[in-house]
């Protein structure tokens, strides 16, 4: 039943990226894909808050077009969101090196962003996510950084499309450092706090899953959220906005530096 | 498909149970105002001690020092009505006196009168006995009514001597009454609240109908739903007003006034419908609601024994959800009709035409309603 794109989510993973399955995204699509011959990037011109409120539109299409819209959807804190594994509707007519059947031979990238001035520059941590999750695709595949082309570079006529808003030469140079392994390595999040407060234990990074007293102690700190020792989508919630007024990721990760602007809120 | 009937129901039941929340707390704001509740009781007070005008023994009682306490200002009794009518007006009286308080200050009042304030400082008697209450109780010169003489004696006679006992029999006939004093107001609530449920579904839009076919459509708004009843259900009590109403807006359900939701001719009938069916549900409480979701979600966790992550395929759904509004399916089914044959050739031609970019969405996902992610963070 599964596409062939099920690969794409170990993929990611190991390339040190936050990956979320939506659900039964291996079985959906338009029909399987064909030979992928490269990676299309685009962004979706959503609305400007949240993480991917593009997310629902890309799985299930809009009126006049059905979804999937894209493979992967990049939420705004590095995220990929897994859509589909089969076909999606995402390319339109156009060229890129030769390669004229967009649907079929790209795996569509939509990042969320406006792609209006309200939302310039893109956020590092999205971006550098961009880079390095184009890089893993294309290397599993093995094919070069320039398989990887924008929309508006791949659209026909010219001009049909604006996205994605950044420089495509630069984006493609940084992928192209991250496949000849020159690049940084990712920088993960640390599973715990380097060090503790006096007489504490250092705390464990925390997530959406997670379950048991220290999530009630952070869901204490958080407020406006139920106590109740569940790490759920509310709290998930809840975390983004959090960081989001202290200026750090909204990733609704709680690693040390959430957990420090917690405490330091909390006094 | 069992399953996504049942997250259906349970969304209905979380948004029942939410407005029923806010309906209550509506109530509870007009009852601070009114207190209906005290009223009631006032009237059950007057009709035990068969004091019609509330200027006798029901006077005395109120005014009695262990009373006086549990309300602001004097005793004035309340126009007497012919039924125990929904918005009876209970301000300055008490909402609830504990059976133990109305027992001893009756009992006091029949041993040393309803003499209170000045007066009160020459009591007569020494302490009070089953004798000496007896003794006083049969005297004609009591100031106490038939009724009341009448209770009490009985009280005394079946306490075998036993003051304790004596009060405790009081206090059982006292609670009979309670009973009635709640069964007025549990009434009268009920008629409040129906009328609280049409004014705030009216007001909000609360359409039972469009809202279920929102949640029949919408796989994420299902799953929100169905996250929020696991947070409702989890802390084991019911939310309150505040908590309500986050869960409300986090839900981002199809209410609320705006232009283009306007009916347009028939689709008043169902929006009318659709208003009542909310209505009704709201009446019937939150505590009730509360209760059917506990059991619902006990019913879930038995056909979905584990919580799955989101990217393993659930047993019961072979197929991926199909989008309802699906003019051309590519993918078909396996005899497909001639007509759908040629729609997916249709489409496998136009499929490379088609692309996304850059249009008005028509729905957005929030936060709480994306997928869960891994990765990205050391182990």
């Amino acid at each position: 039943m599964s596409f062939s794109l099920t690969w794409m989510k170990d993929v990611l993973l190991q390339a040190g990226l936050k990956v979320a399955p939506t659900e039964a995204w291996e079985m959906r699509g338009h029909g399987d894909v064909g030979t992928i011959r490269g990676v299309l990037c685009h962004h979706t011109a959503g609305p400007r808050t949240g993480n991917m409120p593009s997310l629902t539109t890309l799985v299930k299409g809009r009126p006049g077009l059905d979804g999937p819209l894209a493979q992967l959807g990049l939420g705004r804190d590095g995220t990929f969101y897994l859509v589909a594994a089969g076909l999606a509707y995402h390319a339109g007519a156009g060229s890129w090196q030769g390669a004229t059947t967009g649907n079929t031979s790209f795996i569509g990238v939509e990042a969320e962003n406006t792609g209006i001035a309200n939302d310039q520059p893109w956020p590092d941590v999205q971006l550098d996510a961009y880079q390095r999750g184009v890089a893993a695709l294309l290397g599993y595949l093995g094919l070069p950084a320039t398989a990887c082309a924008g929309h508006k570079e791949f659209a026909l006529p010219h001009g049909r499309k604006i996205d994605p808003s950044f420089d495509m030469s630069v984006f493609r140079a940084g992928v192209a450092a991250i496949l000849s392994g020159t690049a940084t390595p990712p920088e993960l999040i640390s599973a715990r706090e380097p060090t503790a407060a006096p007489g504490a234990t250092p705390r464990a990074t925390l997530r959406r899953g997670t379950k048991g007293e220290l999530v009630s102690k952070l869901q204490q700190l958080l407020l406006h959220v139920k106590v109740d020792g569940d790490f759920g989508g509310i709290t998930e919630a809840r975390v983004r906005v959090v960081q989001r007024e202290v200026a750090l990721v909204p990733d609704g990760i709680v690693g040390p530096k959430t957990w420090q602007k917690l405490d330091a809120r909390s006094h | 498909m069992s399953l996504q009937s049942l997250d259906l129901a349970i969304g209905m039941i979380v948004v029942f149970l939410l407005v029923s929340t806010l309906c209550s707390a509506v109530r509870e704001a007009i009852e601070a105002v009114l207190k209906t509740r005290a009223a009631y009781l006032e009237r059950a007070i007057r009709e035990m001690l068969d004091d019609k005008d509330g200027d006798g023994l029901a006077k005395t009682l109120f005014e009695h020092p262990l009373l006086s306490g549990l309300f602001l200002g004097d005793y004035k009794p309340k126009e007497e009505k012919k039924v125990a009518w929904v918005l009876a007006n209970g301000r300055g009286l008490p909402s609830y006196i504990p059976a133990s308080t109305f027992a001893k200050a009756l009992l006091d009042i029949a041993a040393r009168g309803a003499a209170i304030g000045k007066a009160a400082n020459q009591l007569n008697g020494g302490p009070i006995t089953i004798e000496s209450l007896r003794a006083r109780l049969l005297n004609p010169q009591t100031p106490i009514s038939a009724r009341a003489r009448r209770v009490l004696l009985h009280a005394l006679d079946t306490a075998r001597g036993d003051l304790d006992q004596a009060k405790k029999n009081l206090e059982d006939w006292f609670n009979d009454s309670m009973d009635r004093v709640s069964g007025w107001y549990k009434r009268s609530t009920q008629w409040i609240v129906f009328v609280i449920a049409v004014v705030v579904t009216v007001m909000g839009n609360i359409d039972s109908i469009a809202i279920a076919k929102h949640f029949y459509r919408d796989d994420a708004a299902r799953q929100a739903a169905v996250i929020s009843a696991e947070s409702i259900v989890k802390p084991g009590k019911a939310p309150n007003k505040e908590e309500a109403r986050q869960i409300l807006k986090q839900l981002e359900l199809p209410i609320g006034w705006t232009k283009p939701t306007l009916p347009q001719g028939a689709e008043w009938y169902n929006r009318v419908l659709g208003w009542l069916l909310t209505a009704f549900a709201a009446t019937l409480g939150a505590p009730f609601w509360f209760d059917v979701l506990n059991k619902v979600m006990v019913i879930r966790s038995t056909v979905k024994p584990r919580e799955k992550s989101p990217d393993e395929a659930s047993e019961d759904r072979q197929a991926p959800p199909a989008p309802v509004v699906n003019a051309s399916a590519p993918a078909a089914s396996a005899a497909p009709s001639p007509a759908v044959a040629n729609a997916a050739a249709a489409a496998a031609a136009a499929q490379d035409e088609l692309d996304c970019c850059g249009v008005p969405q028509t729905e957005s996902t929030d936060d709480a309603q994306l997928p869960q992610a891994s990765g990205g963070v050391e182990s």
